[in-house]
């Protein structure tokens, strides 16, 4: 017995050493790195695509190097310092990109954008793969703006429609209140559901440049926009808008939806997969959900189209040192394709492409694609948006507005000043 | 000295057993206190290059409100554990060495929060604080006590307290079960001496016991004022050290600083300044109940 696996385990290196040789010869290998390890949901879609990619290039082999989140940045930063970058490797794009793009690492796929492939995409999600107006990465998973999501029978019940504005909004805020239900279920210990609130209501007031300015510094964070933003949070507060000690709530043991399912709060602004959330928890009351996009406010410069969320997630780029690049861009086309939008779209991730909403059954879902599409602009959260030092700042800030510990000014020249230092003024 | 010798040592082979122990310790425990206060001049986001910022991070610290409010908070912290676990350590191990009915049901029920881990516990805690579901607000709705309810964790002025209150009902059995170890090693005669003397249930109490216990309530309040420093985990869990940094503590700032915003250097240096005070304090209060003890 043990003389039969010593030789075949010399048969399989002979072999394998023959196969090395033949392969060198005319076959191209392309290296990917990325998180797709095994139980990730995403997985076996990417796993169809190289497959997919495969048979139709029989000289390209794509080995696909999976790596844990975390230690997948570490590796993928050590490697890149290193010089060894992979062929084809993932990102999140904007920052995460940025860095890689800065030191010349990622090869421009600019000169690859017909206008056919370009059109595949959200427009909002591909601002996020490009650099200098060059577009670096493409983004291949998971649109999840936050919406507004309610109650409709609360509105019913109380006579209410969705509102379209800040004024309208206030009137559903104190019908509610009228009624002894808490308008918005919301658990803000974890700081960054409470952020949403304010990322909106700065887009509403001063439109998607307000934030754009303040960071490219030709604006501030004390301007105007994030103080109004301010004080209409406190405004709600105020009209009681918000479960009581909302900052004591805790969004990761359910605190918050737990007022929705028991009748106690009638809206609900988080991202898209609070869908999942009420699937699992409350599955027989799923079609007493809805969502609507955060109102207009008066006289405000946003869009109330735009959005809030994550635009498109998990960013594939090609690196500078791929032996073949062509064979690499045309691997992410396979990437993007319409099969893998409908894989994506069957284990219910929304991928960033236009022209796949006929693929989705479930009408929720239809209709988060439907307004990711009809986006003027989709703003990456502020705490991925700003460097780690600022965006603590934001998020501690933007609490303390909520326990009305501090006035609007207060948070807007704490933050200015938190950028001033960061920056080096 | 020879291969034999050497094994016939005992010196020898005292230094071979103790050495895993010791090279843990150093690893683990010994060497990473200068390691912290060398990376306590830099900037550094752990992965990165490091680079020098001399006495930076200390100046910021000594100017940093959050981190005096937070030890601040460590204080009370001590002051309320020694206020509190001690005397109900005491009475409960006091009764429970009493010869009464059911005293081993008891010491299993009371022992029970020390076996639970300090995430269970502060999720438990979590839901009775819960100001529209929770136990502790249904219970003064109930007996009709509402202007008491409050939101117990999201109100600045309380939380600190409120987060506070599970740490004392976890560690009262560690102390109570210390305690009842030191009672039953006191001898009997002495009470029986107590007695003959014509001593009540109190005065054999405050004569007898309690000076037998003396050295075990200090190293309890050792222990106490030590854990309490370096507190870390319920407060983590149940606020986060927030609302607005109202219950953060030396230990929960530090962690935000270095992990959540990547700040290893004034992490770093939160963490020395941490070890100095747990440090000083602990010697001054050795020392002064030492002096006690010898007068």
């Amino acid at each position: 017995m043990k003389k039969f696996s010593i030789l075949s385990l010399a048969l399989l290196m002979v072999f394998s050493l023959f196969s090395v040789t033949v392969m060198a010869q005319d076959e191209v290998n392309l290296t990917l790195w990325d998180i797709r390890t095994a139980s990730d949901q995403v997985t076996p879609a990417l796993q169809d695509a190289i497959e997919r990619f495969e048979a139709d290039n029989p000289n390209v082999n794509i080995e696909h190097v999976p790596t844990q989140n975390d230690n997948y940045k570490t590796k993928l930063r050590t490697a890149m310092s290193a010089d060894n970058a992979p062929d084809l490797f993932m990102t999140w794009g904007s920052a995460s990109l940025e860095r890689y793009v800065d030191a010349d690492k990622v090869y421009s796929l600019e000169s690859h954008m017909t206008e056919d492939w370009e059109s595949n995409f959200m427009p909002a999600a591909m601002d996020l793969g490009r650099v200098n107006g060059e577009l670096y990465g493409v983004p291949v998973t998971n649109v999840s703006p936050a919406l507004v999501w309610y109650r409709t029978d609360l509105f019913e019940e109380y006579g209410l429609e969705v509102p379209e504005t800040y004024e309208e909004l206030k009137n559903v805020v104190k019908t509610f209140k009228e009624n002894g239900i808490t308008p918005f279920a919301l658990a803000n210990k974890n700081k960054w559901t409470g952020s949403m609130y304010f990322m909106y209501l700065v887009d509403r007031i001063g439109g998607p440049e307000a934030l754009q300015q303040a960071i490219s510094r030709k604006g501030a964070f004390n301007d105007k926009p994030f103080i109004e933003a301010g004080r209409r949070i406190q405004e709600l507060v105020e009209m009681g808008a918000f479960p009581d000690g909302v900052n004591g709530l805790d969004e990761d043991a359910g605190q918050s939806r737990t007022l929705l399912y028991t009748d106690r709060a009638a809206m609900y602004l988080m991202g898209s997969w609070a869908y999942s959330s009420f699937k699992n928890e409350a599955p027989d009351m799923l079609d007493q959900f809805s969502f609507f996009n955060f109102p207009a406010v008066e006289s405000g410069k946003g869009d109330p189209s735009n959005l809030v969320g994550t635009p498109g997630d998990n960013y594939y780029s090609v690196s500078t040192k791929a032996a073949n690049k062509e064979a690499a861009v045309e691997f992410l086309k396979y990437l993007t394709d319409s099969k893998m939008g409908e894989e994506l779209i069957n284990i219910g991730n929304i991928p960033p492409f236009t022209g796949v909403a006929e693929k989705i059954d479930d009408p929720i879902m239809k209709k988060i694609y439907n307004s990711s599409q009809e986006a003027n602009h989709i703003q990456l959260w502020y705490d991925q948006t700003l460097p780690l030092e600022l965006a603590q700042v934001h998020l501690n800030t933007t609490q303390a507005l909520f326990g009305m510990e501090i006035t609007p000014e207060e948070a807007a020249n704490q933050m200015e000043e938190a950028a001033q230092e960061y920056y080096g003024e | 000295m020879n291969k034999k010798e050497l094994m016939n040592n005992k010196y020898f082979i005292a230094a071979l057993f103790l050495l895993p122990a010791v090279i843990f310790s150093l690893v683990y425990l010994i060497i990473p206190i200068p390691l912290s206060t060398y990376y306590s001049f830099f900037k550094w986001d752990g992965i990165g290059a490091m680079e020098f910022l001399g006495l930076d991070n200390w100046s910021k610290l000594l100017s940093d409100p959050i981190f005096w409010s937070s030890m601040a908070n460590n204080f009370k912290l001590v002051l309320i554990s020694l206020v509190v676990q001690i005397p109900i350590a005491l009475f409960l191990a006091v009764l429970l060495t009493r010869k009464i009915k059911g005293a081993s049901f008891f010491k299993t029920i009371f022992f029970v929060p020390m076996l639970l881990s300090s995430i269970a516990v502060a999720f438990l805690w979590r839901y009775m604080y819960d100001p529209t579901f929770g136990l502790i607000n249904s219970f003064l709705n109930l007996v009709g006590l509402e202007q008491l309810t409050r939101s117990w964790l999201g109100n600045s002025d309380i939380a600190f307290y409120s987060a506070s209150a599970p740490i004392q009902w976890r560690f009262i059995p560690l102390y109570m079960i210390i305690f009842m170890a030191a009672i039953s090693n006191i001898p009997k005669q002495l009470y029986e001496a107590a007695e003959i003397d014509g001593a009540n249930n109190w005065q054999s109490f405050f004569y007898v016991t309690l000076p037998m216990l003396r050295s075990t309530v200090v190293n309890a309040s050792v222990l106490i004022i030590v854990g309490s420093l370096k507190y870390f985990a319920m407060i983590f869990a149940l606020t986060g050290g927030g609302p607005n940094h109202a219950s953060e503590l030396m230990a929960t700032y530090l962690y935000t600083k270095s992990f959540t915003e990547m700040n290893m250097g004034y992490g770093s240096t939160i963490s020395v300044a941490l070890f100095l005070v747990a440090l000083i304090v602990s010697v001054v209060f050795l020392n002064f109940s030492k002096k006690d003890v010898r007068n």
